[in-house]
């Protein structure tokens, strides 16, 4: 999923301030369950802007909704009698919610609520963790399920650089060293012989490197 | 005696750091490394070591051969993409760089620009096959060039890695032979037992390990390395004897000069000497081997 952190809500102070009627406006997926942006965010942000704004004597009406999905037109368009009526939209989806939202009513300005961080997993209430940077290109076959990309901080495809020490990465002794976790891997699955192997150079072009990306898919086009 | 020469000839070879300095003003770079001219075979030049913004090795290193100065020049995976390390190994060779020592590079958080986006396009066996291609007339992509390079080739080594670390590290070195390694520079090394295991297994025969000797400045800095440094052993008398000299720069400059002579006498095909900002003290410290 794509992991969101909450933003300091000095900053939200910041970017709402002058207004008078806000829709915070929250998303039922990914940022419900990283705890970010969901309906319960929501309903937080809401009442502590509202507490701030009642103790500088401002008038702010502020308005909840949370939707199923922002990155979604079909959802999006669940607001499209309301939108007009607020000054602006603080949205607490990802970048891409906030963007898609923005591109859908445009006479609204829309702001971000959360810092959009990665596409990570829950390791435990609390924690989300990095798994994936989404370079269009996966090797996780020759890798032991563990990626590189990701995981390595340098994010090097041919064994560990010289950081690595007992197991651990050099820019954070509490971080495991991605390729001591794959060489671990492979030699459980008695698959060392993928470790013996170079990468073939790593096209980057389906990476960030060729630009914005997008995937077209002719079979499922209505 | 080119370094090449000096290493197909076994003969022992001396190789200092000389550090670019941070800005343009290359006059106590240049002076240090003229006092001691004669006496070092080639002056290694770091690329941003710790990540701290400085004079790029290509710079520092011309600056060195323009003034006669045969230099080894560091190219590193953090700061460039494929285009650019292998524009600057033109831009290198046709300088009259004849050595390179390839390194993956330290994070951009240990440096003095810790917020800077780091590139590691490449890894260090991408670009010792690139050098390679170079070298064989073609680039990355596999177009022709006009004009090959041609460099002796070195690389970095962690002889003071333990077990598993060890197997992980003489496969490490085993592939960089492969690629075209000719030399391995150590961390830092003060007990030559120390690194006997990973000797033992290492294939001399392909490749020269040049062990490190670090000028220790203080005591301080002899135990902080001791209690911080992963991989590097500073042995407890050779501490004690630093702190109960009279004069601990002297006693400092004895401990290398002592080491130097030792890997000398233990047939190492040469040395890297690193003074981190005691250049002045070169001289002093080459004289008495």
């Amino acid at each position: 999923m794509i992991v969101a952190d909450k933003k300091p809500i000095e900053e939200i102070i910041e970017e709402i301030k002058d207004y008078n009627k806000i829709l915070i406006l929250g998303c039922n997926e990914c940022v419900t369950v990283c705890e970010a942006g969901g309906k319960k965010e929501v309903g937080i942000l809401a009442s502590a802007l509202r507490m701030y704004f009642l103790n500088q004597g401002k008038e702010m009406k502020i308005d909840e909704r949370t939707l199923e999905r922002q990155c979604d037109n079909e959802y999006l368009e669940e607001i499209r009698d309301i939108a007009d009526e607020y000054d602006a939209i603080l949205s607490l989806a990802c970048g891409v919610g906030v963007q898609f939202t923005a591109e859908r009513y445009h006479s609204v300005p829309v702001y971000p609520g959360v810092n959009t961080c990665f596409l990570g997993a829950t390791e435990e209430r609390g924690l989300w963790t990095e798994r994936c940077q989404a370079c269009g290109q996966c090797i996780l076959a020759y890798t032991g399920g563990i990626c590189p990309v990701s995981r390595c901080a340098k994010r090097l495809l041919n064994g560990p650089c010289g950081g690595s020490s007992n197991g651990k990465c050099e820019i954070n002794k509490e971080l495991d060293c991605a390729w001591q976790l794959i060489i671990d891997r492979l030699k459980e699955l008695d698959r060392l012989d993928d470790y013996e192997k170079i990468f073939p150079l790593k096209d980057w072009s389906t990476d960030r490197a060729g630009g914005p990306r997008k995937v077209v898919r002719e079979d499922v086009k209505l | 005696m080119l370094l090449k020469s000096k290493f197909d000839t076994g003969k022992f070879a001396i190789l200092t750091e000389m550090e670019p300095p941070k800005g343009t003003d290359v006059s106590e770079m240049v002076s240090n490394a003229t006092r001691v001219k004669g006496m070092v075979d080639a002056f290694v030049v770091p690329e941003m070591s710790n990540a701290v913004m400085r004079m790029s090795a290509l710079g520092g290193a011309m600056i060195l051969q323009q003034k006669g100065m045969e230099t080894v020049m560091q190219v590193c995976c953090r700061d460039r993409n494929r285009l650019a390390l292998q524009a600057d190994l033109l831009g290198a060779s046709a300088c009259g760089i004849r050595n390179i020592m390839a390194v993956t590079g330290e994070a951009p958080g240990f440096g003095d620009h810790h917020q800077a986006k780091a590139v590691y396009d490449i890894d260090l066996p991408e670009l010792l096959q690139a050098i390679q291609s170079l070298q064989e007339g073609r680039d990355m992509a596999g177009v022709r060039l006009t004009g090959s390079p041609e460099f002796l080739v070195g690389s970095a080594i962690n002889t003071g890695a333990k077990e598993e670390d060890m197997e992980l590290e003489l496969e490490k070195m085993n592939k960089n032979i492969e690629a075209g390694v000719r030399f391995f520079i150590t961390p830092p090394l003060f007990d030559i037992a120390a690194i006997e295991p990973f000797l033992k297994r290492a294939d001399k025969g392909k490749a020269m390990i040049i062990p490190t000797v670090l000028l220790l400045k203080s005591v301080g800095m002899a135990r902080y390395i001791d209690r911080n440094m992963d991989h590097i052993y500073v042995p407890k008398p050779l501490i004690t004897r630093i702190q109960k000299a009279g004069d601990k720069v002297r006693e400092c400059l004895r401990v290398a000069t002592e080491m130097i002579s030792a890997l000398k006498k233990e047939g190492f095909g040469g040395v890297f000497i690193s003074t981190i900002g005691w250049e002045n003290k070169l001289p002093e410290l080459l004289e008495k081997i």
